[in-house]
């Protein structure tokens, strides 16, 4: 029950922040340069950032922009992830044991000073699109090692099932017992992954934004926007500013309910 | 999931201020107590290379003369007086008699020209040597207990402002700030947290009435890199001041205590960008050629709204930038500078001409390319970063397609002075001195700091030669009407030629704590502390 009001919920919430960023005259980046800071008013719903631009538009546009980023970027971090713990699975255990100690190494990395080397090597000209597509491409590349374990000793558990052993019997090749047997078999394991990347990738965006390495202006990105009440003197200007967090820990709620209730 | 918990937790001190640090303890009366940002790094007051350290040595180093903060007259302290011969080459200090170090031992000639001899000591690697110009064979000689010479084997221009940056201290005993001879010594030095300073009781200087001064016992200045807890503490009165306040602040600061925001005007530091015009840079050809061309400077210049930049980026705090000298330096600024002004048209049609030509909404040039290109920014600098965007959106109404890209700083600077990989960037410059000497390094076209050509072999172009030319003039001419008039030129060429396209000065912001008396605040670098000596808490005897 809860996993379907939650889901009816961030729909709603999608599809609302489609027709807010579609609206005509809607910019996420036009400055209004005489309402900087403003409140509510009839031209701007939820008020103005720092720069005069639109915060309504822009919320909604980072929401867009943060849940495709993140579940895209969930669902290859998913697949890499199934991919590898699958081949794990299958291989001889001397290349099992070289794949997970290859996943160890991967979380082992220290990601963030990873993450602002890959950033400060990106061709300067880089536009904000494609900085948002390198953000969630490298979330996506970092992200995959913890769910691959947990894929590795689920895919050992159902491969020495009796229904397996049968399979196997029967002649199928192992691409063969992957894709009829194992994959059903294994989705209950691998969509909750995706479910708990999705929020995760999202909170991992923000901290990126916040140190001025995720997505590039004027494209919205939670970090930037969260970056405004890292000052007490702007929180005084408007209780607008607070309606990227609220956002932001509603859109993670939502997920986190997602997750549970699978 | 590897991200969850520790990032959220990152998320939540951001969003909520949470800051790790124990400042703000209680402070003695007569104490006064703020924040350095950093801990210096070094007590060597010969050894200064930064900012924190430059303040210790201004708070416990007695020196020979002391700039006036707000005449920017050079004013006599531990020496009596001083005579420059009329060659330029010999300069002589008469001492104040019965000098004496925070240890209650006797500082005479021989003390001066021990610490003189240290600072021009290739082995201690003094930055303000430099400043001598041949520190190597400056000779230094104390024929008596109260006179030193030093003789210089060529003229230096305001050679008196060097002294103002030379500490005495006791010969063969360097101390690091424990025994001094300017108003406090180092107390006690905890890393990462506070430094101390007591009142040295041997200081040479009495009021009108007779009063030892200076009139504080101690001050404390805690390490704290976090504007916002020390706004916050200012606020609480434990702290009396800050220097630099952020413009985010000042409003702030302003609505709840009018009296203790103070807003002097335009400093002498600018917030300017320019292209890279190096010919080694990994650009392609017709990028440089955009670079090198003068009205595609010009153009972007008429561009940018200046008056805009001040008001959102700094809250108004700032001043709109035409020229390379602040309007606060007063001595140097020339007043008859003929700037291109904001003008989107101009802009325009000055591009048509150079063979730029509108292509929908993007500009391209006679040979189709769009200009498209990245400014370089420092992250974590917020009125940087909203300048960057607002001139993004500037250059987009001339059909300029701008990416803004912060980047750390040690990064920025691999880009700027060893790969020279950039388009354009925005940074400041900070001016201590309002002298152009202390800029040579920045216009000579040989410098490696000329940052939009670095280390050239031979000026590139007729108008670089012309300023090196006009530099070198008003470096070595006697006469300051002379070298204003070279300078004057400098910053023409500088306005015409716009290989920096100058923003804003931004203000200088202070808060001071309305319970002290006796603060003379300046826009010059140590502008709240400058007469230290004379600054009390109201009520105190």
């Amino acid at each position: 029950m809860r996993r379907r009001i939650a889901l009816w919920v961030l729909a709603l919430m999608i599809v609302a922040a489609c027709v807010i960023v579609m609206l005509p005259g809607a910019s996420y980046y036009a400055q209004d340069r005489e309402a900087i800071m403003s409140g509510a008013n009839s031209h701007h719903w939820a008020g103005t950032d720092a720069l005069g631009r639109d915060r309504g538009v822009r919320v909604a546009a980072a929401i867009l922009l943060g849940l495709g980023g993140a579940a895209v970027a969930a669902a290859i971090t998913t697949a890499i992830a199934a991919g590898v713990g699958a081949l794990a699975a299958f291989s001889a255990p001397a290349v099992a044991s070289i794949l997970m100690l290859a996943s160890d190494l991967f979380l082992s990395l220290p990601w963030l000073f990873l993450l602002m080397m890959v950033r400060s090597f990106l061709p300067l000209t880089t536009s904000p699109l494609h900085s948002a597509v390198v953000t969630f491409t490298i979330l996506a590349a970092l992200g995959w090692p913890a769910c691959a374990r947990a894929v590795y000793r689920g895919t050992l558990h159902l491969r020495s099932s009796e229904w397996m052993i049968q399979g196997r019997a029967s002649g199928l090749r192992n691409t063969q017992l992957v894709r009829r047997h194992m994959l059903p078999h294994l989705l209950p394991l691998l969509i909750p992954q995706f479910l708990i990347c999705v929020p995760a990738f999202i909170v991992a965006e923000a901290n990126l934004g916040t140190l001025g390495l995720g997505i590039a202006e004027p494209l919205p990105s939670w970090g930037a926007m969260l970056l405004e009440l890292d000052n007490s003197a702007s929180l005084a200007t408007s209780h607008w500013i607070y309606l990227p967090v609220v956002v932001l820990v509603l859109v993670l709620l939502l997920l986190e309910s997602l997750t549970v209730e699978v | 999931m590897r991200f969850g918990l520790r990032q959220l937790t990152a998320l939540m001190s951001i969003v909520f201020g949470l800051a790790a640090h124990g400042q703000g303890m209680a402070k003695g009366p007569g104490e006064l107590a703020w924040a350095i940002r950093y801990d210096p790094t070094t007590f060597d007051p010969a050894k200064v290379d930064e900012q924190v350290s430059e303040e210790l040595r201004f708070l416990t180093g007695g020196v020979l003369i002391r700039l006036n903060r707000r005449t920017q007259q050079p004013e006599p302290e531990l020496a009596a007086n001083w005579k420059v011969s009329p060659d330029g080459r010999t300069i002589s200090f008469h001492l104040r008699e019965g000098l004496r170090f925070s240890d209650g031992s006797a500082l005479t000639s021989r003390d001066v020209a021990w610490s003189l001899r240290r600072v021009l000591d290739p082995a201690t690697a003094a930055p303000v040597a430099d400043e001598l110009l041949a520190p190597r064979e400056v000779k230094v000689e104390a024929p008596d207990a109260l006179t030193v010479k030093m003789l210089l084997p060529r003229r230096v221009i305001g050679i008196e402002n060097v002294f103002d940056e030379i500490a005495i201290e006791p010969a063969e005993r360097p101390s690091e700030g424990k025994v001094t001879s300017g108003p406090f010594t180092v107390a006690d030095y905890k890393r990462g947290q506070y430094v101390s300073l007591r009142r040295n009781p041997n200081y040479w200087r009495h009021d009108a009435a007779g009063v030892k001064l200076p009139y504080l016992t101690g001050i404390r200045l805690d390490v704290l890199n976090n504007r916002e807890k020390e706004v916050s503490l200012f606020q609480r009165g434990e702290y009396d001041l800050i220097d630099s306040l952020p413009p985010d602040y000042f409003g702030l600061l302003q609505k709840k205590n009018p009296s203790a925001a103070l807003d002097l005007g335009a400093s002498l530091n600018t917030e300017e960008m320019w292209f890279n015009q190096a010919p080694n840079a990994p650009l392609p050809d017709y990028e440089r050629a955009w670079f090198q061309n003068k009205a595609f400077r010009i153009a972007v210049s008429q561009a940018v709204h200046r008056a805009d930049l001040a008001r959102i980026a700094y809250g108004g705090h700032a001043t709109p930038a035409y020229g390379s000298v602040s309007p606060a330096n007063r001595a140097w600024h020339n007043d008859s500078l003929r700037v291109p002004h904001e003008d989107v048209a101009a802009a325009a049609q000055l591009l048509a001409k150079a063979g730029f030509r509108r292509n929908g909404s993007s500009l391209v040039d006679a040979g189709g390319h769009a200009v498209k290109f990245s400014i370089v920014t420092n992250a974590g600098n917020a009125a940087r970063m909203k300048i960057a965007t607002l001139i993004q959106q500037d250059l987009a109404a001339i059909g300029m397609q701008v990416t803004v890209v912060t980047l750390d700083f040690p990064a920025l600077i691999d880009r700027l002075m060893h790969k020279q990989d950039y388009e354009a960037c925005l940074l400041g410059l900070t001016n201590v001195e309002p002298d152009p000497n202390t800029q040579m390094n920045m216009w000579l076209s040989s410098s490696p700091n000329h940052q939009w050509n670095p280390s050239e072999k031979t000026p590139a172009t007729p108008w670089e030669a012309q300023i090196d030319k006009l530099m070198q003039e008003q470096a070595t001419t006697p006469l300051q009407r002379d070298r204003k008039l070279a300078f004057d030129q400098v910053q023409q060429i500088v306005a015409d030629q716009q290989p920096f396209i100058y923003l804003v000065h931004p203000n200088t912001l202070y808060a001071l704590s309305p319970k002290l008396a006796g603060v003379q605040p300046s826009v010059f670098r140590s502008g709240l502390i400058w007469n230290i000596v004379n600054v009390r808490r109201q009520g105190q005897k």
